[in-house]
């Protein structure tokens, strides 16, 4: 692991990605909308009493935290990889002495860097507005940075393993929409897991989306059930194996396979 | 008569792309669906914890739902793509190939509004009808022929209005030709998918008469679900031709501005 030159490449990236942030809070706002939609909704159907035993100022909580959590584990790699592989700019990425992933890393870490300065300001912004409700427990707050830490990962090690299939089939973008809408559907985005009608709750709860997106939500807000936490965290962790074991079989099988195309 | 017969050349020639890429139907199938369901399952998640929001039924949100899918198809069709070629990422204001297009014998809005189609939206109007149909079966009562008429009116208004609204965001670039304001628009466009009451007041102040996308599906849904007054079909008349004049003002005017690039 050559990590000298991956901090040098990491820096790289993000002042090039700071000189485009117009582009990219464009990028950040595109991905903020559906949430606020779902937020607005939820807490108007709350209005002054509850919908589904949650208050509006937990829905706005609940939401916000969302919404941060959403653009910090959000996997781009999803996308770019699978682009790199196929207009063969791998063929550059493999010859440098450091991993590709690092490339990932580089621009997970930029990017990340220049949407929170958008979504920061935003979401504070609307916490004045909107007044949520939010009381964070010790168990709360310090089970927050674990699972929100496992959940970027989870996200990102899964993206990358779908994008790597780009490997075999020039087009993995049916897939890649599939797994959107189940994140839309099933993360907690459309409506926290625990407000699902009963089949689908069942399938979210076992389904890897929730870890990835919904679950640190759960656990800063308090929304879980009672044992609620062993359980999700060791699932979290299950999927989180099972990512890595998956993304590195098929980053093996797909590096030998590859015959660069174009240049 | 002599535009009419380019625009049926220009569906030829898309209609003959996109038979040379004939997997792309069954992806483009899939997107369809899974856009359907997932919006479709998202009402029934938020119907199955409230009776009614602010007077919306499941039904009249499902006939909310059509028009929204209804429009995003239009849009598809080709007032997106045809000003996304010209305002998008790689637009041609943004490489300078505009100045082809200004050479042409034809005006320039028409040629700039009408000339990229994309075929396959078609399955998405399709879809987006069927959902209406259910809608208004689900209703209950027998829909009067005039509610139907108002339907069709303000229908036809509000695509005048979402062609207005891209047609505006995409001269915006001949003053600003960095930033992707047809994205911004994009990420608006969603907040249609509910009704403009749901949302907080300022928010329902400015998708009414700063952006009105709330205008563009509320009131259709309004006119099929029987609540709308003769007050609100004149406005939404007005506000379609006053938009449409607004709109192809700033055009020209953004036109006069364009001074070509180079590379």
């Amino acid at each position: 692991m050559n990590l000298r030159g991956g901090w040098a490449l990491i820096q790289r990236t993000w002042l090039s990605w700071l000189q485009h942030r117009s582009f990219f809070f464009l990028l950040a706002f595109g991905w903020m909308v559906p949430p606020l939609i779902y937020l607005f909704v939820w807490s108007t159907a709350a209005g002054a009493g509850t919908a589904g035993g949650l208050r509006r100022g937990e829905f706005v909580a609940y939401y916000l935290v969302l919404i941060l959590v959403n653009q910090l584990t959000y996997s781009q790699t999803n996308w770019t990889v699978g682009d790199t592989i196929r207009h063969g700019g791998m063929n550059t990425l493999l010859l440098r002495p450091l991993s590709p992933i690092f490339d990932a890393l580089a621009s997970e870490l930029a990017g990340k860097v220049v949407y929170m300065a958008f979504v920061l300001p935003v979401t504070a912004g609307l916490a004045l507005i909107l007044r949520p409700e939010l009381q964070v427990t010790l168990q709360g707050g310090l089970a927050f940075v674990p699972t929100l830490a496992m959940a970027w990962a989870l996200r990102f090690f899964w993206g990358y393993a779908l994008a790597l299939l780009a490997f075999w089939a020039t087009r993995a973008d049916a897939l890649l929409a599939v797994q959107d809408a189940l994140i839309f559907l099933l993360a907690g985005q459309v409506a926290p897991i625990r407000l699902l009608p009963a089949p689908l709750h069942q399938v979210a709860v076992i389904l890897p989306f929730r870890y990835m997106l919904g679950f640190p939500v759960e656990v800063l807000t308090g929304q879980l059930e009672t044992d609620g936490l062993p359980t999700g965290l060791a699932l979290q962790l299950g999927w989180l194996l099972v990512a890595l074991v998956l993304f590195s079989m098929l980053w093996r099988a797909g590096v030998r396979r590859y015959a660069a195309v174009g240049g | 008569m002599h535009y009419l017969r380019l625009i049926r050349s220009f569906i030829d020639v898309a209609f003959q792309n996109a038979l040379a890429y004939r997997i792309n139907f069954w992806v483009s199938l899939l997107h369809s669906i899974l856009d359907l369901g997932t919006g479709i399952l998202a009402l029934m998640v938020l119907f199955s914890q409230v009776e009614a929001i602010r007077g919306w039924t499941l039904p009249a949100t499902l006939a909310l739902l059509g028009t929204y899918l209804l429009l995003g198809a239009l849009r598809r069709l080709f007032i997106g793509p045809s000003l996304e070629a010209l305002a998008g990422m790689d637009g041609e204001i943004w490489v300078g190939t505009f100045d082809f297009t200004l050479l042409r014998p034809v005006n320039v809005q028409f040629l700039a509004s009408v000339r990229t189609w994309q075929p396959l939206a078609v399955l998405d109007l399709l879809l987006g009808a069927v959902v209406l149909l259910t809608a208004s079966l689900r209703l209950g009562r027998a829909l009067a022929l005039v509610q139907v008429l108002y339907f069709i009116v303000t229908l036809l208004a509000a695509v005048a209005i979402l062609y207005a609204l891209l047609l505006a965001f995409s001269a915006l670039v001949f003053w600003s030709p960095g930033l992707l304001f047809t994205w911004l628009f994009n990420a608006l466009f969603q907040m249609a998918r509910y009704p403009v009451g749901l949302y907080p007041g300022w928010l329902r102040l400015v998708l009414t008469w700063v952006v009105p996308v709330g205008v563009m599906t509320t009131v259709p849904a309004q006119a099929l679900a029987g609540g709308l007054s003769l007050g609100m079909l004149l406005g939404s008349l007005g506000l379609a031709g006053g938009l449409f004049c607004g709109a192809s003002l700033l055009f020209r005017t953004g036109l006069r501005r364009y001074a070509s690039a180079s590379s």
